[in-house]
């Protein structure tokens, strides 16, 4: 399955929010939304779930107009929020309901994700007797317990301890398995980087850069090696290159003069000095992220 | 549908488990259910319990500067008493000042003093508001008079006291409506009208504005329509109040006919407890269908506002919009003239047509057309209003920060229409 954002506009009042916005996601697979606040992420969510409808463009399933009958989404909003003072498995099961499992089918679905995420013995519970942690797992299970098409996280990973962060990345590999249409929006980017495989950034309304992530980076120059070594003092000095410290201890970045010169340079480099690691440099999710939203448009 | 019966059982069950609820509908059935044995209790105590006459106020009588000035005191004390069953009568021949220091240190709670046959001063310190006693003293008086003069004119005094006591009977029938009863559950229903509508109108605006503001929302918007939510939220408060309603009245109604003979006295509860079925489905229908006009009204409200604490002041224009129509009811309704034209426009205008129709329906002759058209117009502002309240609730609940002015829900209002 495809799900296909197509040239989609929207104003509020005389505030263009998104300007001829196009992405599309594909089902196993996780697509990273980004883009700074107010970039109109959020908007654009509201948009594919048809909470608002959009000014112009379509939203398509492959590459049908799609039936909101038909498919179903799992949303976790980034405002997270349910009824604080009811019962946790109440409101799990009335909005797993909602979102059109039967009753006893809404019950058996809650009972397994509370059990999936260490949470049944909360069950019976007030929402607001949870720590955020534990509250944000309950908000999660809304999101996966109707068995969705369609998952968005926003911000999912806020608020969680490494283990708890552990126990989301394994529910979200599962879903991803599972051949449901991830989309991630967060601005952390090491978990984009490390679970999806296309990402959009939007900046001011527009796609500032959208695509497969390997190849985003495949397209940047590739003349920087990144070296790791317990001589990169003496590299540093011997090599004859421009050079400069890398982030990590012992770590440099070689400029060459040209990139068809690399496999040469890295083939002297190993046989003169002890390398630990030596790779051609690509810039980080993060690099990439500065560079496309870091001046706002 | 299903959603909507989702929302509706949920919302539902949370009306029933509302402690608060829960605890002024007991509390309500406890208190006008212990109402009506009110009479059976007092009047046992009445059975029991004989006042001492020497116990009573005092009230003072005097004659003795009536310028005939041959009345028998013990005759003057007799009609009195009977008269005035809750005072020691004693007839006395002291001034007027004298009387008036006895009434002032307490002696005497209040004194007549006769100038002659035809007129006579009530001596009282403090006049209370529910005093009558100058008046009913009036016809005492009166009857004295003619008895005397009856008497002076050579007719026997046992014939002038069967010319005196004739009673003439009577009976009233009304060929139309009969106001006097009918005043009493007019005016109940259009008062049960005021409280529930407030109370739940208030009830379903803060269910949406709480929703709004611990950010429920964002996930309800995502997995229902807002038609399914509006309604599912504004029909369970509605069944809620409904039921509230009849176990209230239920309760009175039982209790009521278990102390049915204490109140036989008592015409406006038995007229209360004797309406007319035809009256009892419009009051039903009215009350469905106003309450369903207001409840919406309120959930928009509740949609476009962020915090709790900003919801009093929103809803204050709904409010008064019913005040408006409450107070039309209620001033025409006592001034006797329910015929007028103010009436009978506000029974066609949806905001005002569940209590004014009512109200002419009640008290006063109005075509069978009348009312189906006035129900006609009413149910399908109720399918308005609802769908639009739907919209704003859709627009409202995810705009948080400034509250949208009625001009800007309008015209977003417009926009959507004009795109689909």
């Amino acid at each position: 399955m495809v799900l296909e954002f197509k040239e989609i506009e929207k104003s509020f009042g005389d505030l263009k929010v998104l300007k001829r916005v196009s992405f599309s996601a594909q089902s196993g697979k996780a697509f990273g939304l980004l883009g700074r606040n107010g970039a109109g992420k959020t908007t654009s969510i509201r948009i594919m779930m048809n909470v608002f409808s959009q000014d112009g463009g379509e939203v398509l399933i492959d590459g049908q107009k799609i039936d909101y009958h038909k498919v179903k989404f799992g949303y976790l909003p980034e405002e997270r929020g349910l009824y604080p003072k009811k019962k946790i498995s109440e409101q799990l099961i009335y909005f797993a309901e909602l979102n059109g499992l039967s009753y006893k089918e809404a019950v058996d679905s809650v009972n397994y994700w509370l059990e999936r995420l260490g949470m049944s013995e909360y069950k019976n519970k007030r929402l607001d007797s949870l720590s955020k942690g534990n509250q944000q797992k309950i908000q999660l299970i809304t999101a996966l317990a109707h068995n969705p098409d369609i998952v968005i996280l926003d911000e999912p990973f806020s608020g969680l301890d490494p283990v708890n962060a552990m126990l989301l990345k394994d529910v979200v590999k599962e879903v991803i398995a599972n051949n449901k249409i991830v989309i991630f929006s967060s601005h952390q980017m090491n978990y984009i980087e490390e679970f999806c495989d296309s990402i959009a950034i939007l900046n001011g309304g527009q796609i500032a850069i959208c695509g497969d992530l390997y190849d985003i980076k495949r397209n940047y120059p590739r003349n920087k090696l990144v070296v790791r070594s317990v001589d990169s003092d003496k590299i540093q000095a011997e090599c004859g290159l421009a050079c400069e410290k890398g982030e990590a201890q012992g770590e440099i970045i070689i400029m060459l003069p040209d990139a068809a010169d690399k496999k040469a340079i890295m083939q002297k480099l190993t046989e003169k000095y002890d390398i630990d690691e030596i790779k051609i440099f690509e810039p980080s999710l993060n690099d990439i992220f500065v560079e496309h939203a870091g001046k706002q448009i | 549908m299903r959603q909507f019966k989702t929302i509706f059982k949920y919302e539902f069950k949370n009306y029933l488990t509302n402690k608060v609820f829960v605890g002024v509908t007991l509390a309500l059935i406890i208190l006008l259910g212990g109402i009506t044995f009110i009479p059976r209790l007092i009047g046992s105590d009445d059975a029991d319990s004989t006042v001492n006459i020497a116990d009573m106020p005092v009230m003072l009588v005097s004659c003795n500067t009536v310028e005939a000035g041959n009345l028998d005191s013990d005759i003057v004390k007799t009609i009195f008493a009977e008269t005035f069953k809750d005072y020691n009568i004693v007839v006395t021949e002291e001034n007027v000042e004298a009387i008036k220091e006895k009434i002032t240190s307490k002696q005497a709670e209040c004194a007549f003093v006769l100038d002659s046959y035809t007129s006579y001063t009530y001596y009282v310190d403090n006049l209370s508001l529910y005093d009558t006693n100058a008046e009913t003293a009036r016809q005492v008086f009166q009857n004295m008079y003619r008895m005397n003069a009856m008497i002076t004119e050579g007719i026997s005094p046992e014939a002038a006291q069967s010319i005196m006591s004739a009673q003439i009977e009577y009976e009233t029938q009304s060929l139309g409506k009969d106001q006097v009863q009918n005043f009493f559950y007019t005016y109940i229903m259009i008062f049960a009208l005021y409280m529930v509508i407030l109370l739940y109108g208030q009830m379903v605006a803060s269910s949406v504005a709480s929703e709004k503001s611990s950010r429920a929302m964002e996930l309800l918007v995502t997995s229902a329509k807002p038609t399914s939510m509006m309604f599912g939220k504004v029909l369970s408060s509605c069944l809620a109040g409904l039921l509230q309603l009849a176990a209230i009245f239920g309760t009175v109604i039982v209790c009521f006919n278990i102390n049915k003979t204490y109140w036989d006295s008592d015409g406006i509860m038995a007229a209360f407890f004797n309406i007319p079925t035809e009256l009892l489905i419009y009051m039903l229908v009215f009350f469905v269908l106003g309450f369903l006009v207001y409840a919406f009204l309120y959930g928009a409200t509740g949609s476009v506002v962020s915090k709790l604490e900003d919801l009093n002041t929103a809803v204050m224009p709904v409010t008064l919009l019913f005040i408006v129509g409450f107070m039309i009811v209620m001033m025409t309704m006592s001034s006797g003239n329910t015929d007028t034209l103010l009436l009978k426009v506000a029974s066609y205008v949806p905001f005002t047509s569940p209590m004014a129709m009512f109200t002419r329906i009640a008290m006063s002759r109005v075509a069978a057309y009348e009312i189906a058209i006035s129900i006609a117009i009413l149910a399908v502002s109720v399918v308005l209003v609802g769908v639009i309240a739907a919209k704003i609730y859709r627009m409202g609940v995810l705009l948080y920060g400034k509250r949208p002015s009625i001009g800007t829900i309008i015209s977003t209002l417009r926009k959507e229409k004009t795109r689909r």
